[in-house]
């Protein structure tokens, strides 16, 4: 697996976590205008297991869980990251400075969620449990989180490609 | 230049980490500037009881890696400003870091920081060997239980061997009924068996199970028993000299008199 750190810690501010994810409830994913591309296939790594407090997975392509990432774990790709069961630790999709990858999960509760050098955290206090699936996104410089309606196209923002 | 202080116990379960984030929110609350590092490496628990959890972005591994500045790591506190914390690496362990890294970096806090307290892991190896590197002064932790005093004796006999005399002693979850009837080990007898100074006693109080799992220090609380007595302690390791406070179980005139400022 390529350590992708080096490539990840590269931007100017001082790495705080200053953003806080908003929710919007039953929104629309951007469309785009353009004609839809067929989304590269990059390479996929699936996980058949729940990682726990202290595991890492750092991987440059998409990264698939069937399982849960407890609070303490990490998840690095430089693509998507699907979660199925609930995530609770960290999750850093476009790793490599990809704004259109997406976290998506049955449950999505991180502690920390990052897309690309945007780093948000939860709001402090408490916040309704999400009770459906949800899928995050960066829509106009800002990750916005979305429940994810099953088969929608939109869920993903089109024409990424990582190799 | 700042004192760096080191929580230790060698017995885990004591009460180190909450007695650092305590301490540390006790000392920033009376204005100094306090920098908490967390040395568990692989089972970081500092920045939970704190409620900072979730704004870890680098950790100390990173600092001493040079993988970041240390700047970029120190977090502030939600609730401080003079207040910061320097989270251990979660998923790396206790051979990520030596003991002259440690040297270095209490080093370069002590140039910034009033007040640097360093959480101790349990145990006697590589961790703690690191977590005692940098330090000036140690506080050791114990509860009122043959077990812990062994183990709390273990590591006076190791610091003073590695130069930190006179360490401070913090008694914690005492029972004052339980002392009473003799099913607990009282101050004095520790005391014997440990013949270092006493720093201070903490009630078991239920209230630190609320404080630590929502990441709010009991110090904070103002009807809290236990916050008192680290608000206590926090004056004391300052140089005030506060007297232990009354531990045995309020009774209701006691707690009006309390209330009205008399007797």
């Amino acid at each position: 697996m390529k350590n992708t750190s080096s490539a990840v810690y590269g931007f100017e501010d001082e790495g705080k976590v200053g953003e806080k994810h908003s929710r919007v409830n039953g929104g629309h994913g951007n469309v785009s205008k353009k004609k839809s591309t067929v989304v590269d296939g990059a390479n996929t790594i699936l996980l058949q297991r729940t990682l726990r407090s202290g595991q890492a997975v750092r991987y440059p392509g998409n990264v698939v869980i069937m399982g849960d990432v407890n609070p303490g774990a990490e998840v690095m790709a430089g693509g998507n990251i699907i979660v199925m069961g609930s995530l609770r630790g960290v999750a850093h999709a476009g790793a490599e400075g990809n704004e259109k990858a997406v976290v998506a999960a049955f449950r999505l509760k991180p502690t920390q969620l990052r897309i690309a050098s945007h780093f948000t955290r939860a709001p402090d206090g408490d916040y309704p449990e999400p009770e459906y699936p949800e899928i995050a996104k960066i829509i106009d410089g800002m990750v916005i989180i979305e429940n994810y309606h099953q088969g929608s196209n939109k869920a993903f923002n089109l024409e990424q490609s990582f190799r | 230049m700042g004192e760096v202080i080191v929580i230790t116990s060698g017995k885990g379960g004591v009460g180190k980490t909450t007695t650092v984030a305590n301490l540390g929110t006790g000392l920033a609350l009376m204005g100094n500037k306090v920098v908490l590092v967390d040395t568990d490496i692989g089972l970081r628990n500092l920045d939970v009881v704190l409620g900072l959890e979730n704004r870890i972005v680098y950790d100390i591994v990173d600092v001493v890696t040079g993988n970041c500045r240390l700047k970029q790591a120190l977090i502030k506190d939600k609730r401080f400003e003079t207040l910061f914390l320097l989270p251990a690496a979660q998923t790396k362990d206790k051979t990520a870091v030596s003991e002259e890294q440690m040297k270095e970096l209490t080093n370069s806090l002590k140039e910034e920081f009033d007040y640097i307290i360093i959480d101790c892991p349990a145990g006697i190896e590589q961790g703690f060997k690191n977590a005692i590197a940098g330090a000036e002064r140690a506080v050791v932790v114990t509860t009122p239980e043959v077990a812990a005093v062994r183990d709390a004796d273990r590591i006076v006999g190791l610091l003073e061997a590695n130069g930190l005399s006179e360490p401070k002693l913090i008694i914690n979850r005492l029972r004052p009924l339980m002392v009473k009837k003799g099913d607990m080990m009282d101050i004095d007898d520790m005391i014997e068996i440990l013949a270092i100074d006493l720093l201070g006693v903490i009630p078991e109080d239920e209230m630190i199970v609320v404080s630590t799992n929502r990441g709010e220090p009991v110090v904070l609380e103002k009807q809290a028993r236990a916050g008192e007595a680290y608000r206590n302690i926090a004056k004391r390791i300052t140089g005030e000299a506060v007297p232990l406070m009354n531990l045995d179980a309020e009774g209701f005139v006691s707690r009006l008199r309390r209330l009205f400022g008399v007797g």
